[in-house]
């Protein structure tokens, strides 16, 4: 299902042969990877995923992502192959193929050639390819960036927390204690 | 000449209309045409946000072309301008050269649409064929330089249909709530305006 390819020379999967095919196969979930700086979690061509996706590490699309996208700490790439309609928020965000709804991005977005791109971007900085495809707003007033990026990071945390509790109490039946992390700072 | 060899060329109210923003206030910019870096580059050096349309990709041209005029073509032009933010109203528009792909028609409801969501005082500027009397099959994709004294035409060379020429009586219907400020003939064969509205 995920994939985790290098990008580095040093990374090594030895960790993961003794894990059973199952297993194994999701292994790009997981939190602990060796030379982590080296790798990135690929969702593969065949894969379609309907719903929110967060996490702590680098992800390349190439398959189908429909919900929410939030790395808010790392990159995500979403490859050639990969089409999504989703809300996406991340730390910098590259898009190779084809996406519908609204990037936030930390530090930059990069919109590169062929790519189709329809929905809004909020990021300090913004590029796009020629023969790329682009059509929606693209905020570049750092006040209103600054703003719309702290009001995002709190609407997602905010999101997510509620999401949380509501899990959380609906399998315990009472509250669990969640911490909410503040939102993310703009470039 | 290449096909897609790139002709640079002078366009003198656009360069006054780019370094005339102020660096202080804030601007919303309505691009009809393809996104750029450059385009993005000089427009970032003032306070923008910058709604692209790029009409002639994603099927607009043919669309306002072929639509009725009336209520459906409203509804056409509509869906095709990005979603309108509260309090943020036009003050500039790049219209390129795509008014000379649209039939008057669609050119002023697509027009009155805009001004609908501008400020008053706001500025479209177009570029018209005026000397030639071919143009490329499709609407350009025109890049400033680093300065925005130049703009960079890709594919001039590709002259395949008539072009409408329209006169500046034509553009009084088609620009619609806009009315010309100023013109200029430049030394591509087109003819640049100003209109405000």
């Amino acid at each position: 299902m995920f994939e985790r390819v290098k990008r580095g020379d040093d990374a090594s999967e030895s960790a993961d042969t003794s894990r059973p095919e199952s297993d194994k196969s999701f292994g790009a979930l997981r939190s602990k990877v060796t030379s982590r700086n080296n790798e990135m979690a690929v969702i593969g061509s065949s894969i379609q995923i309907n719903g929110d996706l967060r996490g702590d590490e680098d992800l390349r699309i190439e398959g189908n992502v429909t919900g929410t996208v939030e790395l808010k700490n790392s990159v995500l790439t979403i490859g050639k192959e990969g089409k999504v309609t989703a809300g996406v928020y991340a730390k910098s965000i590259a898009v190779d193929g084809e996406i519908k709804g609204d990037l936030y991005a930390t530090e930059r977005v990069s919109i590169h050639i062929n790519a189709r791109v329809q929905g809004n971007i909020i990021a300090p900085k913004v590029s796009i390819e020629e023969g790329a495809h682009f059509k929606g707003s693209i905020e570049m007033d750092p006040a209103a960036v600054e703003k719309a990026l702290g009001k995002t990071a709190v609407s997602i945390t905010e999101k997510s927390v509620a999401q949380t509790k509501s899990d959380n109490t609906a399998k315990t039946g009472k509250e669990a204690d969640t911490k909410v992390i503040p939102p993310a700072k703009s470039a | 000449m290449p096909p897609n060899a790139p002709v640079a060329f002078h366009a003198p109210l656009f360069h006054d209309l780019v370094t005339g923003l102020s660096a202080t206030e804030r601007h919303v910019v309505l691009d009809l045409g393809t996104a750029s870096t450059a385009m993005l580059g000089l427009l970032g050096r003032s306070r923008c946000r910058v709604d692209i349309a790029d009409l002639a990709h994603f099927g607009g041209v043919d669309r306002l072309n072929t639509t009725k005029p009336g209520p459906a073509l409203s509804s056409a032009v509509n869906t095709m301008l990005p979603i309108r933010l509260p309090d943020d109203l036009f003050d500039l528009v790049f219209c390129w050269d795509l008014p000379n792909y649209l039939t008057l028609d669609a050119l002023s409801t697509l027009m009155n649409a805009i001004a609908h969501r501008a400020r008053p005082g706001a500025v479209a500027h177009a570029l018209i064929y005026y000397a030639e009397r071919d143009m490329r099959k499709h609407p350009g994709r025109f890049v400033p330089t680093a300065e925005g004294a130049e703009l960079i035409d890709y594919g001039a060379a590709n002259a395949a249909i008539a072009a409408p020429r329209y006169s500046p009586e034509d553009l009084d219907k088609g620009m619609g709530r806009f009315v010309l400020d100023r013109a200029r003939l430049l030394s591509n064969g087109m003819q640049e305006f100003l209109f405000r509205l």
